[in-house]
């Protein structure tokens, strides 16, 4: 039962990863790829994460899978933000030429 | 069990490679540090995947390898912001004070 | 002040412990090294991040499902993107105004990174400059909710316009 679960688990995270990739591959400017890293990835992780730790012989595997994960989340969500503003300072893509202005 | 977790390792590893290409291609520097970002995640869940195959101390290496990588993705963007130094907040977007990388095409 | 600051240093410190705990597997030879360790990293993460008002851990707790629902489903939504042969995309920027302190302008970012279509890159003035994936999906009606959850942990008075 357990090793179903871990099956469906990890192939279900193999597939964000696959998905993070092509979007890495096809997304047509660098901030579209961030998008598709960043969620894809980490999703990705979080399934394998739950997979594999039904698999862990001890609360404490189990634990550090937690504790890695969270430590990947919250990297992604902070470096998304720092190269994404990088990559605006970078290429000059400004907002001001953003296709809908400012809303209040 | 074995098998099925060296055959998603594998399709992990082939993701990564598409990365790579990515980092080969660029174009810009973000583009590289943002697909060498993809492959410290993927390593991670490979490392991960191979946990359950030895005697899961590959957890150690994937919780370092987590933090350097982010650590470098820190890096990365500390040494392209424009003093070279500061906090990308400092410089507003749309004003690149003397960056290198123009003319670089968008993919 | 200085009761934010003794709060700040107990919530570091039971998740400091933890972290340790979870890195020695909670092995007694680890446990002295610990004693030292945790409070020196408490100390140090008070330094360089000082505490200046309580969270709410309450409203954080409370608000983790919806982020993990969140978060699965942007990545479900980038990776039906994709996948998808035509690649439906409409990729564009806004500014929103959002009232916060620093601290919590750059965990909204993160936040609204991992959720569907957003992805922030820092402010522009008192705005947050939010890249959208499909700026004709409707993924921006959600940063006001999430600006105002993000208030409500932080404990700071809600922004004065309703939006």
């Amino acid at each position: 039962m357990a090793d179903l679960a871990t099956v469906l688990l990890t192939a279900a995270g193999l597939c964000f990863f696959l998905a993070g990739t092509a979007g890495v591959i096809r997304f047509p400017d660098i901030h579209s790829r961030l998008h598709a890293l960043t969620k894809a990835d980490n999703l990705g992780l979080g399934f394998i994460a739950v997979g594999v730790a039904l698999q862990a012989e001890s609360w404490a595997q189990v634990a550090r899978l937690g504790l890695i994960w969270a430590l990947a989340l919250l990297a992604a969500g902070t470096v998304a933000q720092l190269v994404a503003r990088a990559a605006l300072t970078d290429r000059a893509a400004a907002p001001d030429g953003a296709k809908r202005g400012s809303r209040r | 069990m074995t098998f099925w977790l060296h055959l998603v390792t594998l399709g992990v590893l082939a993701s990564l490679g598409g990365a790579l290409w990515r980092v080969w291609r660029g174009p810009s520097p973000a583009d590289r540090m943002m697909a060498a970002q993809l492959v410290g995640t993927g390593g991670v869940a490979v490392l991960m995947l191979l946990a359950p195959l030895r005697d899961w101390a590959a957890l150690d290496v994937a919780l370092a390898l987590a933090l350097l990588a982010a650590l470098a993705a820190v890096g990365f963007v500390k040494a392209t912001s424009p003093d070279g130094a500061g906090d990308p907040e400092e410089t507003a977007p749309g004003n690149p004070a003397g960056r290198d990388g123009n003319g670089e095409g968008d993919g | 002040m200085a009761a934010a600051t003794t709060q700040a240093a107990l919530h570091r410190f039971a998740l400091f412990g933890a972290v340790w705990i979870v890195l020695t597997s909670a092995e007694p030879g680890g446990m002295l090294a610990g004693a030292l360790a945790v409070p020196a990293a408490v100390w140090m993460s008070l330094r360089l991040l000082p505490a200046r008002r309580p969270v709410v851990l309450l409203r954080l707790a409370l608000h983790a499902p919806r982020f993990l629902y969140g978060s699965v489903a942007g990545g479900v939504d980038v990776a039906r993107r994709a996948f998808s042969p035509s690649m439906p995309l409409d990729p564009g920027w806004i500014a929103v105004p959002v009232d916060l302190p620093d601290a919590g302008r750059v965990a909204l970012g993160a936040e609204l990174s991992l959720m569907p279509g957003t992805l922030a890159a820092g402010t522009q003035g008192d705005r947050l400059l939010v890249h959208l994936l499909d700026c004709k999906a409707g993924f921006d009606a959600a940063i006001p909710q999430e600006a105002a959850a993000m208030a409500e942990i932080l404990a700071v008075a809600p922004p004065p316009r309703s939006s």
